[in-house]
């Protein structure tokens, strides 16, 4: 094998494939869009639902008024709701989302209350869970009653020369101890590896349909076999730029996601404070060594496949039910409780789908990412070698 | 020069299991001639001629072509031969320089001779005026021009020719024809396959006949007619064809 011509037939092929859109937009647009559109779409959409149902008026029964007047009259006063008359209907319009709670005094409530009675008297609340609306007039409900609680208790303990600490004689703490680094890790550790096993499968999907059935369709492939090139050298050549293009663009959709989490760590940080988001370049260049195997498995995969088909679309039709195949153990970082043992580690995509999720957290062992790594780079190398076969069987590059 | 030694191609159908495309197939074919393998859709130049070009692999029998053996020195035979077919596309995302440069390296050509070898070409054949055009922006006639710069940037002795003007128009297809001769003239070795019989009467030196897998008949234009008695090659076709039968 002469590696002047694999370098020849790798230089043409790296001009044809980015001068091809279908590959520039699945491989490099992709890939740094996907991740800034999703945070971008799925924070942009929550704001706008969230301030739709605060500025909605919520619509509100009392039931049993004349039980709680004073209560009554406080939730009454609070902006943006709306009193409606009593009805026996609550349940029925709350789940019709006409109504968005129901309060039910029980009968004497601020009576007993005044009479110190025993009993411990119980306000109840119906709500709809699931409805943004519903849910803040029960946040907003629960605020006025624990207020009003408060005042009740706090009256009864100075009755009794009692302080709040008597009524809460201690506190229950926690303390996270454990690194934002890896709170952080442990968050992303459940969506980032899937996307990146799926991203560095798409962006070889393209090239690899592009450089073997795109080739038989556009009538080249005998133009090139006809040439002084070995079926070996031109393999190798195509190989190499779909697993280039494998390899930008899951280190693109890397990028992209720190890019995306580091211009949206403000963000989140309003929807919890405790989520700091930092994941480190170190960890980010593991994952990457870690997916290099399986990026030389997929490209190798794909080619051998692909140039079993005549043209490019039949390709998609035989990657189609390929796509399920990698989608279901890429999505082994999702499930929780899985821990990686030898026999998982030879499980392809899951080992590198748990491993990434482990490296994000920051809790790998060398010895574990040594098996999977050898156990994928064992898997690159029949994908490999299935692909060379298949570039010098006659039958499958004159099938037509 | 070519020398097909008893040639034969099988190829296993799911349908028809296996099936003989070339059976036994000899003959020779010297410097500075054209041969002209004739035969009906189907009847085996295709498989024959790649062969030759060693893009198929004999099941038996061997060829040598340009002084190398097909099935033990494939890279060397490519390295002599220039093949050109219809189903020999471009690269419509190449220009046309870029596609003819790329074979030129891949004949192992410097980039100092190549560029030169390239300029000579591309202003014979008047390509000039789109040398830096997409090839799949070009018309038919340019994209022709094209491939024969790529079959002959590397000058090779041996030239293959699987029915090259096949669904071209009548200025396109003389272009080829043209071509063809001035391979002749300039003393290499032609085959050239081909279902027209006019084409083949006006090229070949020598004919073959092929049908189903089989030469049934080779001779000069004159041989044949004399061997079968009739003046029209087309004649001559159909009864070697009928007699086969």
């Amino acid at each position: 094998m002469k590696a002047r011509n694999v370098a020849i037939v790798f230089r043409k092929e790296l001009t044809d494939t980015l001068r091809d859109r279908r590959t520039l937009i699945s491989s490099l647009l992709l890939p740094l869009l996907l991740f800034p559109l999703l945070l971008a779409g799925v924070l942009g959409l929550t704001i706008i639902f969230v301030q739709r149902a605060e500025r909605q008026t919520a619509q509100l029964v009392l039931l049993g008024e004349e039980h709680a007047p004073e209560l009554a009259r406080r939730i009454r006063s609070l902006e943006g709701v709306s009193v409606l008359r009593a009805s026996n209907q609550y349940v029925q319009l709350i789940n019709e989302k006409k109504l968005q709670a129901a309060v039910e005094f029980p009968p004497g409530l601020e009576i007993n209350l005044r009479q110190n009675a025993d009993q411990t008297q119980r306000v109840k609340v119906y709500w709809y869970e699931g409805e943004l609306r519903s849910r803040f007039m029960l946040r907003r409900l629960q605020k006025v009653v624990k207020e009003y609680r408060d005042e009740i208790v706090k009256v009864r303990l100075a009755a009794h020369q009692l302080t709040a600490a008597d009524a809460r004689p201690f506190e229950f703490e926690q303390k996270n101890v454990a690194e934002a680094e890896k709170v952080t890790g442990n968050v992303l550790g459940f969506i980032l590896p899937y996307f990146i096993i799926i991203l560095c499968l798409t962006g070889a999907m393209y090239p690899a349909m592009d450089l073997t059935a795109g080739e038989k369709e556009r009538g080249t492939m005998e133009t090139i076999l006809a040439s002084p090139a070995g079926r070996g050298e031109i393999v190798l050549g195509k190989f190499l730029v779909v697993l280039l293009t494998s390899l930008t663009t899951t280190a693109l959709s890397i990028l992209s996601f720190a890019v995306t989490v580091i211009a949206g760590a403000s963000a989140l940080a309003s929807i919890s404070k405790e989520f700091v988001v930092q994941v480190s370049a170190r960890s980010a260049a593991t994952v990457f060594v870690v997916v290099l195997p399986l990026a030389v498995a997929f490209s190798a995969a794909l080619m051998a496949i692909s140039l079993i088909a005549r043209n490019y679309r039949e390709a998609q039709g035989y990657l189609a039910p390929l796509m399920f195949v990698v989608i279901l153990p890429a999505m082994g970082s999702f499930l929780p409780g899985i821990e990686l043992n030898a026999k998982l580690a030879m499980v392809p995509i899951l080992n590198v789908s748990l491993l990434a999720k482990e490296i994000f957290a920051g809790q790998y062992s060398w010895k574990m990412m040594g098996m999977i790594f050898g156990w994928t780079c064992l898997y690159a190398a029949v994908a490999l070698w299935f692909a060379a076969r298949q570039f010098r069987r006659e039958e499958v590059l004159f099938r037509t | 020069m070519i020398e097909a030694q008893k040639l034969c191609k099988e190829f296993q159908d799911k349908k028809r299991g296996k099936i003989r495309a070339v059976d036994q197939v000899s003959f020779r074919c010297q410097p500075g001639q054209i041969y002209g393998l004739l035969g009906a859709n189907g009847a085996g130049k295709t498989t024959t001629l790649r062969m030759l070009a060693t893009i198929l692999k004999p099941t038996v029998g061997t060829a040598v072509v340009g002084g190398f053996d097909v099935v033990r020195e494939p890279d060397q035979v490519r390295a002599h031969v220039g093949f050109l077919s219809t189903a020999t596309a471009l690269y419509g995302r190449l220009t046309a320089q870029e596609m003819v440069e790329y074979f030129g390296r891949l004949y192992g050509m410097e980039d100092g001779t190549l560029k030169k070898r390239v300029g000579e070409i591309f202003g014979r054949l008047g390509m000039e005026e789109f040398r830096d055009r997409r090839c799949d922006k070009l018309s038919t006639g340019m994209k022709q021009k094209v491939s024969i710069a790529r079959t002959l940037v590397h000058d090779p002795p041996v030239m293959i020719f699987d029915e090259p003007t096949l669904g071209l128009d009548v200025m396109t297809a003389r272009t080829i024809v043209g071509f063809i001769r001035e391979c002749r003239e300039q003393g290499k070795t032609v085959i050239f396959s081909t279902h027209v019989m006019s084409e083949a009467e006006k090229l070949c030196d020598t004919i073959g006949i092929i049908h189903d897998g089989k030469l049934l008949a080779e001779g000069t234009l004159e041989e044949l007619r004399q061997r079968y008695q009739r003046p029209d090659l087309e004649e001559i076709f159909v009864h070697v064809v009928e007699a086969a039968a």
